[in-house]
């Protein structure tokens, strides 16, 4: 029998960044038990890169903002523990680097190919009904997320909950505009 | 010119030291001091550049963090073969390719939190729910068989609402998505109490239903004598308690003392649309945290029916007198409607067919004579009538349409066995309202050939489900005739394929209710529904107010606006003969 600590922990998390016109970005963190149903959302409140960030990161600045500034805090603000994060951001997969889980990125069927992707991704492999990859320096974690789906399921739907978060920081916008006001 | 070298080496070897004496001149000690110099500096290291500083913030984003619960029996993946609920997908591309990629192209139903929900965390808690078709797939969650979309949303709008109407046509399946909404909440703990109320003949029904939709929730029926009634209203402890209307009057004095339910859902609510009525009055007292009410027939008369139904919804919400435009700004956030039309278009029609028939001879003529004798008697009451005066005339002329009391002819008898003729010989199954068990008794001996069942109020309850298996079980038995008032809610009939309005009833919800039976879903064929309408009688009269009421309710539920109060109102009522009302003069009903 497994101690606790080894027990691969049922929960997915989801993390995806929404961008506003005017006000910049919106990190979402969530995290679902295995049925679906969600255990934690987290929401950052906007980020907005200055003229010398964009200067000084260039081409590296989505990365920075989706996966060391936004995506590191969200999944750390996490109570349960995940047994892989997925996101449908190739940028986001910068957030590996600070977390201990594997990190997928989702590919939706007429995404760009890897080649094309802002963050360098490793090769894409099938993990379920989806085309996922890792980051491309952390191409190991196929082998530990292939481990994984035998004990999650062999095809879960890693698409669907990024409509929820988005949904939800929607609902959230509205909730402090008016408060704004 | 060039010096030679001979001249050169001459000028070197020449004594050139020639005698100097000088002379005692001030300037010439001068000359012996040493020079006197003055420096200046020049710095040729050039400037230091100016150095400007760019700052580039690390400052990590403010986070918002919610958390919800999780119940332990809610949804969780089935021990056995059954799949997490975002599996479910994935399980139907391994089972049937083209099966899978049609569920992936539908657009999944989700929760969406009602406007009176403010708290954010709250509001996301619905928003963040997975779709109704995965949770409905996942755990041991079962069903007969698959919902249509509209029901998984009329779950959806129900299932975060503490004050909701479902008020869809009768036949789109109140009953499956109130139940399929109260398990689910139960599952998820969300409530532990949920007390459903409906008319007496319904309770067998919700029963059935409940044991088909929701198998694992057990339920307590309210009935027997006090004493058992008042153990199962205290003690009982089945998250689901049924009861009907006329107990929650006689229990009355148990339901004050104290009980509360997290849930209590009115079936049939246009009950309590009055709500001077004992009925309403003591459905309000329930101490409860949600309400809701199911009626296909939310408006009968009166935008103002709607106010009734919300005082036991959102007590002062709305007030009477309110324009119809406005009531439905109001409510929109708290009803569903769908129709037929709008959400099963794969559905069988329902075809509508005025049979408008020229009384019999000795109809008319007992017909002429007595609307004329009670047109007479009611002028010459002047000040004394009363609009039971003038009902009273038109019940009578109502039955004299139906049959001539005096040689029992009937336009109508003799067209339903006509028609019966062609439904009997095809093997199908009709039903024929009334409004008149006498008028049921009267038609019997002219249908005996079709071996006709009676349901009305007369067929004691305990036998009224065996007369529906027979109806419905037994190829020889070809119609059943029911009244409006027993046969017109809730029972399921659709194997029928003809309906026959032998008469016609006040309102037009009632009649729509009755027409539904057979009209709903899991009809085999189209439904053919016949009005029976004598000319140039009361009942042509009576058929255009029923017009008109029928473009009220679409001006309210179905959110047009416009349309003015249009029921059966006193003026309308004299206006059937135009007469003259004692207060002065009256609008006619057209």
């Amino acid at each position: 029998m497994p101690d606790a600590k080894s027990r691969t922990p049922a929960a997915l998390g989801f993390l995806t960044v929404t961008e506003h016109a005017e006000l910049g970005l919106f990190g979402g963190y969530l995290v679902l038990n295995a049925a679906g149903r969600p255990l934690e959302f987290h929401c950052t409140s906007p980020v907005k890169p200055n003229r010398a960030q964009e200067i000084l990161y260039g081409p590296t600045l989505r990365p920075y903002l989706f996966g060391e500034q936004i995506g590191q805090t969200l999944i750390a603000k996490a109570k349960n523990e995940v047994a892989l994060v997925c996101t449908d951001l190739a940028a986001c997969l910068a957030a590996r680097e600070f977390i201990e889980r594997p990190l997928l990125v989702v590919f939706a069927k007429e995404s760009a190919s890897a080649a094309e992707s802002e963050f360098a991704v490793g090769s894409r492999f099938s993990f379920g009904r989806n085309e996922v990859a890792t980051a491309a320096k952390f191409e190991a974690d196929q082998q530990a997320v292939q481990e994984l789906s035998a004990q999650l399921s062999d095809g879960i739907d890693l698409l669907e909950p990024f409509a929820r978060i988005r949904e939800a920081l929607e609902e959230a916008q509205k909730s402090v505009r008016p408060a704004a006001a | 010119m060039e010096a030679s070298p001979e001249q050169l080496t001459s000028l070197a070897t020449s004594d050139l030291a020639l005698s100097v004496d000088t002379f005692a001149l001030g300037w010439q000690s001068a000359i012996s001091r040493p020079p006197k110099f003055e420096t200046t500096s020049l710095d040729f290291s050039g400037a230091a550049p100016r150095a400007i500083s760019l700052k580039v913030p690390r400052v990590l984003p403010r986070v918002y963090s919610f958390t919800f619960p999780e119940c332990p029996s809610y949804f969780q993946p089935a021990k056995k073969k059954s799949e997490p609920a975002l599996a479910r997908a994935a399980h139907e591309v391994s089972g049937d390719d083209a099966a899978a990629e049609k569920t992936a192209t539908k657009k999944p139903t989700r929760i969406k939190p009602p406007g009176d929900i403010v708290k954010l965390e709250d509001r996301l808690y619905y928003v963040l729910q997975p779709p109704l078709e995965n949770l409905m797939a996942s755990g041991e969650m079962t069903f007969p068989f698959e919902p249509f979309p509209y029901q998984f949303q009329g779950i959806a709008f129900l299932y975060p609402r503490y004050s909701a109407i479902l008020a869809d046509e009768m036949g789109l399946g109140k009953t499956m998505q109130a139940i399929s909404t109260i398990r689910m909440l139960v599952r998820s703990g969300e409530i532990r109490n949920c007390l459903l109320v409906c008319p007496k003949p319904l309770v067998t029904n919700w029963r059935r239903e409940f044991n088909a939709w929701a198998p694992e929730i057990p339920l307590s029926i309210v009935e027997g004598d006090s004493n058992k009634r008042r153990w199962q209203w205290t003690e009982a402890t089945a998250p689901v308690t049924i009861a009907n209307y006329e107990l929650l009057m006689r229990d009355r004095d148990v339901l004050d003392s104290g009980i509360h339910f997290d849930l209590v859902v009115l079936d049939e609510a246009q009950r309590i649309k009055n709500t001077g009525s004992t009925t309403s009055e003591i459905v309000r007292s329930i101490s409860r945290t949600r309400s809701w009410a199911l009626t296909g027939t939310p408006i009968e008369n009166r935008p103002d029916d709607l106010v009734g139904i919300f005082e036991f919804l959102s007590p002062g919400y709305l007030q009477t007198g309110l324009s119809a435009k406005k009531m439905a700004d109001l409510v929109r956030d708290h009803i569903l409607r769908r129709t037929k039309d709008m959400v099963l278009t794969d559905m069988p029609p329902k075809m509508f067919r005025d049979a408008e028939l020229d009384l019999t001879a000795e109809q008319w003529a007992t017909y002429k004579m007595a609307e004329d004798e009670g047109i007479i008697n009611l002028n010459n009451m002047g000040e004394q009538i009363t609009i039971q005066h003038v009902f009273e005339l038109v019940l009578r002329l109502k039955q004299i349409c139906n049959f001539d009391p005096l040689t029992g002819t009937s336009a109508k008898l003799e067209r339903l066995e006509a028609d019966m003729e062609e439904v009997a010989a095809s093997g199908k199954k009709a039903i024929v309202f009334s409004q008149w068990t006498k008028t049921i008794d009267q038609m019997k001996p002219g249908l005996a050939r079709f071996n006709p069942l009676e349901y009305h109020g007369k067929i004691p309850s305990a036998k009224r489900d065996g007369v529906l298996k027979e109806f419905k079980e037994n190829k020889d038995r070809h119609m059943i005739i029911m009244s409006y008032g027993a046969g017109s809610v809730g029972l399921n009939l659709q194997f029928c394929e003809y309906v026959f309005l032998f008469d016609r009833w006040w309102n037009p919800a009632i009649e729509d209710q009755a027409i539904n039976r057979a009209h709903r879903i899991g009809a085999k064929g189209a439904v053919t529904v016949t009005r029976m309408l004598a000319l140039n009688t009361i009942e042509e009269r009576i058929n255009q107010v029923l017009e008109h009421k029928r473009e009220l309710f679409a001006a309210v539920i179905d959110q047009t606006g416009g349309a003015s109060s249009a029921g059966l109102s006193q003026g309308e009522i004299f206006g059937l003969f135009n007469l003259r009302t004692p207060k002065g003069p009256i609008r006619t009903a057209a």
